[in-house]
């Protein structure tokens, strides 16, 4: 037996009654606060290894992201795309589907919405209210497709999801590449690997003159509602959930797995490819092979941390958001170069999928 | 035979939180005793097995083997004070081999030190020491451990062939082959956890032939068991637990049967009440020639016909893994047939969706993976199934209302506890979560109900109240299929009855005195493992 002294069992066990009494205080606030503070005092050791002074680092990082109306406005819109990727990623694994595959049917969304931005609009009357909503059906109609091909893959063939995602990344990277590098859609003075710039009626407006906000951060926020609503409130999200839960008790009450896997693949593809149509309507004109830093992949950490959870995404896809940003602050304020900015964005992702995902895999493997 | 004590418990409690799991237990165990430990599920059996076994460590109380007081931290430490345990759920590595199962046991062992060891047994010493040594190096070789598995069950008349794959075994030889696991580190005592349970009477035979001759060999049995007339069979003495507390110890034989049940239990066992009913009419199920493949695309199911009627349990008793599982889920559309047909109703539904809305029940016989979602609340399992969860939505959206009446009726009609609607269903004991399972699949009143090992695991009062829900189906004039390895369920419960053996289906109503006959249909008539 162990002799601890009396006073740090009675904590411990108060400690303990506390965590007991409020799981959702430990499940959604105590955990992350351990992964985030791991995570930030790991990369203040590095900064300072770098030799700059990571006080001065982060309050530089803080400032920009947070400290004007400008930089929260900025912050919203690094997120935006954090946020739709995470909710793909989200509601695909609370179906116990490993979709890996965000960032391609993020790209598919884009390269969609270019084809349209840049060939079909300039056919149809100069009016945004017919060319935006049409442009976003055709990016959630070719996110759909590319979400389907898996499900399809996994349902007949038993074909492992993550293996045939990742694949279908490399194919839709790939294929932008083709697309705008001497294929149809590259700009028409041929000069760079980019395409031409989208028809100004399918692009989205800004919503205040002095910084970039754009609706297509309402649509994503509404989206993370109606769909946590989903979740938790309707016969679909309960089947999504039982499937991803428990798939055999899901099977035996009567729930097709093969039919859920499906549509929530389709699902999960049309919200990061509307995701891909949204980023490049509101923000760059031009498709380019810069297009994504990896908002597929980082949404996997997205999801994790906001433990699945669709409104939570919302915190965390900001987290990620001003992450991005804070990083420019520290290169163009303290001097810190973009490697090491780069490689402590991959230490908190690290932190997080380390330990956010053991919880995830540990409920699951539980039974 | 002498008295000397083994292993004596002094006072031993475990608590879990305010949870007294074990308290203020005294126990001794002699040497060549076999001692049967009789409770309830939650009296406490399986914590104090693992105090001893060192899974647990208690939190008040000792230990002493042959005198000496100990201390076990963990299982390494009682294996190596010659205490061994067959679990109840095989602890065995079902793609390695019968010799490499051994082997990887033996190896983790560099010596014996410290264990108890008989004088007269200095040989039998010397060769499990030259075992650990032969299997305890870096390189295995195949040989060795197939020579000494041979030689081991040789010495003990454990018949079973080393290099047979664990999966390929049936039942009772995988449990030989837990057996000889312990022996082969020279286990002095042997817990067995409910060691019948997955057994033919046959098989039990076999088991007691293998613990008298442990018992002649000078070794002490622990006997963990509910099954009360193999207890006064095969024991010398039986202790007697109820909800954590020692009631009863005494010589076999001191108390009769009921005496010993009202000590279990606290009261006199109250009997299901049973109508005689013999009006069959109404043909519910109909399953023509079906024949369906296993998982590992054996014939499972072999031509199977079966009809079942209104107002009627049929039973089909088995031992484990004949195919009563696969036949189950092809019924409700889990597995493809290859051919043959089922009918429900008169009709052929296609799809658990389509059969379930039938007016199809189902109680599965694996309960925390087919059964309920272990991470859903309890509110959340009651919907678990297409026609609940279609009662209480309106255009897909679910009605927080409704679901929450619905859901505090049922807990409060199955007496679930705790009667909270809104915490996970895992934190539940085995019987709470069958009776969730109960509540979902019985409140309907469906037409036919599939009832798989509804009763595995549970105790002796919450088993009775399964049954009750059973034959209050039958009261209905619906129709049930109860598939049970428990050959005593089946008999109680069962009009018509059959038996499962090898994908075959036997009626064998006409058997169901004779528990000899049934044992061998049970086991295809052809024995080898007795």
């Amino acid at each position: 037996m162990y002799n601890l002294p009396a006073s740090y069992q009675k904590g411990k066990l108060y400690y303990k009654k506390i965590l007991e009494k409020y799981p959702r205080l430990v499940q959604w606030v105590v955990v992350p606060m351990f992964i985030l503070s791991g995570a930030f005092i790991t990369n203040g050791l590095i900064i300072l290894l770098c030799g700059y002074n990571p006080i001065q680092a982060y309050s530089a990082a803080l400032n920009v992201s947070f400290g004007s109306i400008t930089g929260i406005g900025e912050t919203l819109v690094k997120s935006t795309p954090f946020l739709m990727t995470g909710l793909s990623v989200a509601i695909a694994f609370r179906c116990g589907i490993w979709n890996i595959g965000a960032e391609g049917q993020f790209l598919m969304g884009a390269l969609s919405a270019t084809w349209f931005g840049t060939k079909i609009a300039t056919l149809l009357p100069n009016t945004s209210w017919i060319a935006i909503p049409l442009c976003l059906t055709l990016a959630v109609l070719a996110g759909g497709i590319w979400g389907v091909i898996p499900a399809i893959l996994k349902v007949t063939r038993g074909v492992n999801e993550v293996i045939s995602t990742i694949m279908l990344n490399y194919i839709a990277i790939h294929f932008v590449s083709l697309m705008i590098d001497g294929g149809p859609l590259q700009e028409a003075s041929k000069t760079g690997p980019q395409s031409d710039p989208i028809a100004h009626w399918v692009s989205l407006p800004r919503l205040f003159d002095s910084h970039r906000v754009h609706p297509g951060i309402g649509i994503a926020v509404v989206l993370a509602i109606i769909l946590t609503f989903v979740l938790f409130r309707t016969t679909f999200g309960y089947q999504i959930r039982a499937v991803g839960e428990g798939a055999a008790a899901a099977e035996a009450a009567g729930f097709s797995v093969a039919h859920n896997t499906i549509r929530v693949f389709c699902l999960s593809g049309a919200l990061a490819a509307l995701g891909g149509a949204i980023e490049l309507m509101a923000l760059t004109p031009r498709l380019s092979d810069s297009f994504s830093p990896g908002y597929g992949y980082t949404a996997i950490a997205v999801a994790l941390l906001a433990k699945l959870h669709p409104l939570l995404t919302i915190a965390t896809a900001l987290l990620f958001g001003a992450l991005s940003k804070g990083s420019f602050a520290m290169e163009a304020e303290v001097g810190i170069s973009k490697q090491v900015t780069w490689m402590m964005q991959a230490i908190i992702l690290l932190f997080v999928i380390g330990l956010g995902s053991v919880q995830i895999f540990q409920k699951r493997t539980s039974k | 035979m002498d008295t000397e004590t083994v292993l004596e418990l002094q006072n031993i409690t475990k608590t879990f939180g305010d949870l007294v799991a074990v308290g203020n237990v005294n126990f001794e165990l002699q040497v060549g005793e076999i001692h049967a430990i009789l409770g309830e599920n939650g009296a406490g059996k399986s914590t104090l097995m693992n105090l001893i076994y060192g899974l647990y460590e208690p939190t008040d109380g000792s230990i002493f083997i042959s005198g000496i007081k100990k201390q076990f931290k963990t299982p390494r430490d009682a294996i190596a004070n010659g205490i061994g345990m067959v679990h109840q759920h095989f602890m065995l590595v079902e793609n390695l081999t019968v010799a490499e199962n051994i082997a990887l046991t033996v190896s983790q062992f560099s010596s014996r030190s410290g264990a108890i060891m008989p004088e007269n047994d200095a040989e039998s010493q010397q060769y499990v020491d030259r075992n650990i040594a032969a299997l305890s190096r870096f390189r295995y070789k195949t040989d060795d451990a197939v020579q000494i598995t041979e030689s081991l069950s040789k010495h003990y008349g454990l018949v079973v062939d080393p290099n047979a794959l664990i999966r390929s075994l049936s039942v009772g030889l995988k449990q030989r082959v837990e057996i000889l696991k312990a022996l082969a580190v020279d286990a002095r005592i042997l817990i067995l956890d409910e060691p019948t349970a997955v057994l033919s009477p046959q098989e039990v035979k076999g088991l007691f032939n293998i613990l008298r001759r442990l018992q002649e060999d000078n070794r002490s049995i622990m006997f963990i068991s509910h099954k009360m007339k193999e207890v006064l069979e095969i024991s010398d003495r039986i202790t007697v637990l109820r909800l954590g507390e020692k009631v009863y110890n005494g010589k076999t034989g001191e108390l009769s049967a009921r005496g010993l049940a009202r000590e279990m239990l606290g009261e006199e066992l109250t009997e299901i009440e049973r109508i005689e009913n013999n009006t069959t009419n109404g043909l519910v199920l109909n399953i023509s020639s079906l024949t369906v493949q296993g998982n590992r695309g054996e014939m499972a199911v072999k031509d199977v016909s079966l009809q079942t009627f209104r107002g009627e349990i049929v039973g089909i008793a088995g031992v484990d893994g004949n195919g009563q599982r696969e036949l189950a889920e092809t019924v409700m559309g889990l597995r493809p047939t290859v051919g043959g047909k089922v009918e429900i109703l008169g009709k052929q539904p296609i799809g658990t969706k389509n059969i379930r809305q039938c007016g199809v029940g189902y109680i599965p016989e694996d309960r925390r993976t087919m059964g309920i979602i272990p991470t859903f609340t309890i509110a959340e399992n009651l919907l678990l199934n297409v026609p609940h969860l279609e009662n209480v939505a309106n255009w897909g959206v679910i009605d927080q209302t409704i679901k929450h009446h619905t859901s505090t009726e049922l807990i409060d009609a199955y007496d679930i506890r705790p009667p909270i609607a809104d915490i996970p269903t895992a934190t539940l004991s085995g019987g709470n979560q069958q009776k969730i399972v109960l509540a979902r699949e019985i409140s309907p009143q469906p037409d036919l109900l599939i009832a798989v090992n509804p009763t595995r695991g549970l105790d002796i009062n919450a088993a009775q109240y399964v049954h009750k829900n059973l034959l209050a189906q039958r009261e209905r004039k619906k129709s049930v299929l109860l598939i049970s390895t428990e050959l005593d369920e089946v008999l109680k419960m069962s009009d018509r009855l059959y038996v499962m053996s090898r994908g075959e289906l036997i009626e064998a109503t006409e058997h169901r005195d004779d528990i000899e006959a049934l044992g061998l249909l049970m086991t295809g008539e052809t024995d080898t493992d007795v």
